[in-house]
């Protein structure tokens, strides 16, 4: 079968997102067409759930569905309420589904689309191939629905999701009261593939999330962390003698 | 011949016609029916799956009638008002009772009365194989008259007594003085029984049936003319039977939470599929969609003879009229399309699979929320929450992890863990933030002892050298007196 007689089933259309798709960041996460985000080493899934809840602003009000693959909902945890609060504010209701395989996962994530009862779903999958993933993004594209696929850190290769960010915890910002304490939370992500703006993949952000204002802002990549004090006054005398 | 084990030794439950005419009954010894006939081959009997096949064969039974009750260990009985127009009248649906149970092998005797206590006396001693036996309404009393007592569903004292007196047939009963026979009986209940199964028998007294389901309020069926054995004629009659039963739903402006889809297989076999809804639904194509995962499970086979579906649960559907636009609505989620949405993914991945997390007003952070079945209804007001929350992960582990800890003794955060076989090193931490057990709930008193009172938690957040957040907690004080000493366990991952 030829490129042409795919492309008149419909079957391969062209994968350009949605012109209304944002060509700043967040590139659109949560609010339109499907996206991925995923781990950079095991145990950066916290890290990657909080970015998530700290990019999303959905477009429309409405329930959320959590889908999770049972061995990720065992391993690491589930999101609480509180968090939603903490990070969305006023939090929208949210189903949760729990499920044992990828294809009923799957299934429940293009039913939810299909459906348009919820305005965002967010999965937990362990894999999507490209089939898949070009499925719930025409999906998602035609009912309106925004996905999220929160993936392990072993996702790699082809996807029609509209982006594919890489999330890694870095340390907190400096507590002004308190140096001793962890302070808003930064992350390192990478946009490592982006449809609607080709030419951001690969960039890196470094975000901070300042949970009294519900904003995410971007820090330099160097102020991790209080200053160190300078290493001085060691080298100089040798110098000097070697002078 | 089937023999069990009684009081007085193994006696005969059970024999067949050819063994009846050797002289061998029922109740007998099994020595003297072995004298009777000494080539006599018997085997035991199995009272469990007798009753088992009695109960297969009562929900067959349901094609024929939605009321079907047990009688005795051997009998069935079912309510046919209205249901006799659907075969032609009375004698012509006892023929094709009779005719259907004699194809499938069961040995029968079938009679329609107006009484249920009429239908069985003739039921059981009038009525011949193959040659049912119906009494016209208000002819009960010439009907009976010929039957003997035994007919009349008494205990073997009352009969043995009731003989002594030369009273035999039930004729012979209608015209004796009440009170003259209850002087003759020893205790006033036995001479009760007696008048209370000859005035249910007459229709004098009502009696009450208790069937093995429920009747459904609401049901449809389809007769099907020629055997069904194709699974897509099944899927059409089903599509057939949820418009009639959605319009016979929404006349009555209800909807229903349970369908089930009856096959009635023409050898005596009934396959199930049920649908579970979140809330009352009537909506066709829904109800489909939930039957779709399951009809695969029904098997034409040899053929099925009838559909059958019945609806259950039901309640009244509330029928709001939509808002026209998303700012009238009282909220931005429809529940309706939610529920329906739960009820798909529920019909396909097994119920309770939708759930939804509730905060409770608790102190303790593993009993700060609560899953539930997602039951078609969001929660319309939460608990009173304190304005500011103290900070809480982004993700709460599924139970608590133990980890060892180098920590300051008694009160300072830890220096270093290891947690899941990985050292880490704190380098930044918050706390303690301490959480005390809800003392008010293990009271002395009521069930002292049955669980002990929680430890008191000691919660710090902390950040590792590569930047992880960690909420962990000390499960004890150093000098809480409760003998052993406090451990550590990592509950959360901050985001």
């Amino acid at each position: 079968m030829d490129i042409a007689t795919l492309k008149m089933k419909g079957l391969l259309g062209p994968l350009t997102a949605a012109p209304e798709a944002p060509a700043g960041f967040p590139f659109g996460l949560g609010a339109v067409g499907l996206h991925e985000v995923a781990e950079t080493a095991y145990g950066d899934r916290a890290a990657a759930t909080g970015f998530v809840l700290a990019a999303t602003r959905p477009a429309q009000a409405g329930a959320w569905l959590w889908v999770s693959q049972t061995r990720f909902a065992d391993d690491l945890g589930q999101v609480p309420e509180a968090a939603l609060r903490h990070m969305q504010g006023q939090p929208p209701p949210r189903l949760s589904v729990k499920v044992r395989t990828l294809p009923d996962a799957l299934w429940v994530i293009e039913e939810a689309v299909v459906s348009g009862a919820v305005s965002l779903v967010i999965a937990e999958v362990e894999a999507a191939d490209f089939t898949a993933t070009r499925r719930l993004t025409l999906a998602s594209g035609r009912h309106g629905v925004p996905v999220i696929l929160l993936m392990p850190q072993t996702r790699e290769g082809a996807t029609a999701a509209a982006t594919r960010w890489r999330i890694h915890p870095r340390p907190s910002a400096p507590n002004r009261y308190d140096p001793q304490a962890p302070g808003h939370p930064r992350w390192r992500a990478v946009l490592e593939r982006c449809r609607t703006a080709p030419n951001a993949a690969g960039t890196v952000f470094d975000l901070e999330w300042n949970d009294e204002t519900l904003s995410l802002g971007v820090v330099s990549g160097l102020a991790a962390g209080p200053a160190a004090p300078r290493p001085v006054a060691r080298e100089a005398p040798s110098r000097r003698k070697a002078g | 011949m089937l023999h069990e084990k009684s009081a007085h030794g193994l006696t005969v439950a059970a024999a067949n016609a050819t063994a009846r005419a050797g002289g061998v009954h029922p109740g007998q010894r099994f020595s003297d029916a072995r004298a009777c006939l000494p080539d006599l081959i018997a085997e035991e009997i199995d009272r469990e799956a007798d009753a088992r096949a009695l109960n297969l064969l009562a929900r067959w039974m349901t094609g024929f009638s939605p009321l079907v009750a047990l009688d005795d260990l051997d009998g069935l009985r079912l309510e046919t008002t209205g249901c006799d127009h659907l075969f032609g009248g009375e004698s012509a649906m006892a023929a094709r009772l009779s005719e259907r149970l004699t194809r499938t092998g069961y040995g029968h005797r079938i009679a329609l009365a107006s009484t249920p206590g009429a239908a069985q006396a003739l039921a059981r001693h009038a009525a011949q194989e193959g040659a049912p036996q119906i009494l016209p309404q208000g002819a009960e009393r010439e009907g009976l008259a010929g039957l003997p007592v035994q007919a009349l569903r008494l205990s073997p004292e009352a009969i043995t007594l009731l003989r002594r007196f030369g009273l035999t047939r039930i004729g012979q009963l209608y015209g004796i003085d009440r009170k003259a026979l209850a002087r003759r009986f020893q205790s006033r209940h036995a001479a009760d029984a007696v008048c209370l199964r000859l005035d249910q028998a007459l229709g004098l007294r009502i009696e009450p049936m208790t069937p093995l389901r429920p009747p459904p309020e609401y049901f449809s069926r389809l007769a099907c003319p020629e055997p069904l054995t194709q699974a897509a004629g099944l899927e059409a009659g089903l599509q057939q039977l949820v418009e009639t039963l959605c319009a016979a739903l929404s006349d009555k402006g209800a909807g229903a939470r349970r369908f089930v889809f009856s096959a009635f297989h023409s050898d005596g076999q009934v396959s199930a599929a049920t649908a579970q809804a979140a809330r009352p639904v009537r909506t066709p194509e829904h109800i489909l969609r939930l039957f779709r995962e399951k009809i695969e499970t029904v098997d034409p086979g040899f053929g099925i003879d009838l559909l059958l579906l019945e609806a259950q649960r039901t309640g009244p559907m509330e029928m709001g009229s939509r808002p026209l636009s998303g700012d009238l609505a009282g909220t931005a989620v429809d529940e309706t399309a939610l529920s329906a949405l739960a009820d798909r993914i529920n019909a396909r991945l097994g119920e309770g699979t939708v759930s939804l997390t509730l905060s409770e007003a608790r102190h303790a952070p593993d009993k700060a929320e609560r899953c539930v079945v997602f039951t078609g209804e969001l929660p319309r007001t939460g608990p009173a929450l304190p304005a500011r929350e103290a900070p809480r992960p982004a993700r709460m582990l599924a139970w608590p992890e133990r980890v060892d800890v180098i920590a300051q003794v008694p009160d300072g955060p830890p220096l270093s863990f290891v947690w899941r076989r990985v050292v880490r090193r704190v380098v930044r931490s918050d706390g303690p933030e301490r959480i005390s057990p809800e003392w008010w709930l293990f009271l002395p008193g009521k069930d002292a002892g049955a669980t002990p009172l929680p430890r008191t938690r000691d919660y710090y957040r902390i950040e590792d050298a590569e930047g992880r957040r960690y909420w962990v907690y000390r499960d004890g004080l150093y000098d809480d007196g409760r003998g052993q000493l406090p451990e550590w366990f990592v509950q959360g991952l901050f985001a």
